[in-house]
């Protein structure tokens, strides 16, 4: 749980560094594990800032260098865009 | 490897899995979770959370009135805020035909036992779903108990409580083989070698529970089916129920009571076969227009994400919940794009039916021998 002295590690979603530990200590061992039991990476910026932390966590936790976790699945749109943008774009 | 020992094991860390084995080590039984990604990889991480009682057989209606029972207590059963609330469903009419069939839906809904479902006109619908553009609307099949929740919290609370009793959860562990000795289940094998035994053991494998299925030599009629779904930024909760709009060019969307952010799908046409998760594009600018026909006032919500995931069908719409030819051998699969809010009551019924030695089905309509031609009409 959140205190005051925890480090945010997601910032569109307020996960702190203790949640993604209690996380990476039931169990989750990649990074779209931790998004789906935290929502670390979920948020409004689809974690572009957290997805390092969060795969430097594993990494050290795990024993592993990080540029050996995956990182989490990034989906379109790769910005977010407006429904009404979406609803009217016309392929040229 | 000495072979890992349980009561039962599970194949599938979705909904299904996951409630199964919760309701069975509630009966003492030690419960072993076999899954081939991680929890909530398959279909379940990627549904949209909706859960409504308005089916038109009557063993769906009272399971999913069990199943809504089970979303209320569920904060308090499993210790988790599973952001459970009752924002209701509400189905549009736009056509006289669809206005009777619901009209007739609600009927058999009403004599199931689900009271609060009713026919509301145009005006209604509008005063039920703040902002909606109800040209060409004839009214609409509303239950206020109908409601959400958060699949991820659901499966992390039902894994918590199996482990808590002793079970145990294998992720990144594929199944490939059923092990079975004079016509009775022993276990599965992984890819990996590894043995689980168990007297039990459940397919609960979704999209994929005809290959495991397969794997035994039993025929699961279940076929994977591409869905898109989206999801925007959160905002000021607007009171909008999940709006079910069944035109050819319609959708389903709701907003979660929970954190503000709208989520929806809508069924392709033609339907896209098999196991891809690939996203569209064709998606990212349809469901857009769909939602902004229905609620104009939503246009600068943004899209954050959009994804994919399977709907896991059988011939007629229903699920399967039956004991198969190999003693021992259950499967609890096929529920064709219902089984989050399923998921509950089915854990339920399967753990009874398994616990009781497999003699009393509890749902004819759901055997693996049945007849598949008569559809549920609201599937
Ligand atoms: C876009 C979309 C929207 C939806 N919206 C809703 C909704 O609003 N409400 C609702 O109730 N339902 C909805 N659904 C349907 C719902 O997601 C499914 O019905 C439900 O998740 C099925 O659960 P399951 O446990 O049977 O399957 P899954 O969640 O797919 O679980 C099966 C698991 O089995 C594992 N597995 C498969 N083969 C093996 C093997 N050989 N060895 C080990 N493990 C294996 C898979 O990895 C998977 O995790 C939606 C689905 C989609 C795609
Ligand atoms: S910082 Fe984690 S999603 Fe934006």
């Amino acid at each position: 749980m959140a205190n005051n002295t925890d480090k945010i590690v997601c910032r569109c979603e307020d996960i702190t560094e203790s949640e993604v530990l209690a996380a990476i200590e039931q169990g989750a061992t990649t990074a779209d594990e931790v998004k789906r039991l935290t929502r670390a990476g979920m948020g409004h910026c689809q974690g572009r800032t957290c997805r390092r932390l969060v795969n430097q966590m594993l990494a050290r936790a795990l024993g592993q260098k990080p540029e050996t976790q995956r990182p989490i699945t990034q989906r379109a749109p790769l910005q977010p865009l407006t429904l009404k943008a979406l609803a009217e774009y016309k392929e040229s | 490897m000495s072979a890992h020992k349980s009561d039962a094991v599970i194949i599938g860390g979705g909904i299904i899995g996951t409630a199964c084995g919760y309701y069975l080590s509630q009966k003492g039984l030690k419960v072993a979770i076999v899954e081939q990604g991680y929890l909530c990889s398959g279909s379940t991480g990627r549904c949209i959370g909706g859960i409504r009682q308005q089916f038109t057989s009557s063993g769906s209606i009272k399971l999913m009135m069990e199943s809504v029972r089970h979303f209320q207590n569920m904060e308090q059963e499993l210790g988790t805020d599973v952001h459970w609330h009752n924002g209701g469903y509400l189905f549009l009419a736009h056509s006289p035909e669809k206005k009777q069939a619901f009209l007739s839906n609600i009927a058999v809904q009403q004599a199931a036992g689900l009271k609060d479902v009713r026919w509301v006109d145009a005006d209604e619908c509008r005063e039920i779903a703040p902002g909606m553009d109800a040209a060409g609307l004839l009214g609409g099949s509303y239950c206020p108990s109908d409601g959400q929740a958060y699949p991820f919290a659901v499966v992390q609370g039902y894994a918590g409580k199996i482990k808590q009793s002793g079970g145990s959860i294998h992720t990144f562990s594929k199944v490939s083989q059923i092990l079975q000795q004079g016509g009775k289940v022993t276990g599965v094998k992984t890819d990996s070698g590894r043995e689980f035994s168990a007297g039990v053991v459940i397919n609960a494998a979704g999209p994929w529970s005809k290959d495991v299925g397969q794997m035994a030599g039993i025929e699961i009629p279940v076929e994977a089916e591409r869905h898109e779904a989206l999801i925007t930024e959160g905002v000021e909760y607007l009171n909008i129920p999940m709006l079910v709009d069944y035109r050819a060019d319609g959708g389903y969307f709701q907003q979660y009571k929970h954190n503000g952010q709208f989520i929806g799908c809508y069924s392709p046409v033609p339907n896209v076969p098999g196991h891809s998760v690939d996203s569209t594009f064709e998606f990212l600018h349809q469901m857009p227009k769909r939602m902004l026909k229905l609620v104009p006032g939503l246009k600068d919500l943004k899209v954050i994400r959009q994804w994919a995931g399977s709907y896991e069908n059988t011939p007629d719409g229903n699920p399967i919940l039956d004991r198969t030819g190999l003693e021992g051998f259950y499967t609890v699969a096929g529920m064709c794009g219902h089984g989050f809010m399923l998921g509950p009551a089915m854990g339920r019924v399967a753990a009874d039916l398994i616990f009781s030695g497999g003699r009393d089905m509890p749902y004819p309509e759901f055997a693996l021998k049945r007849d598949f031609s008569q559809a549920e009409a609201m599937k």
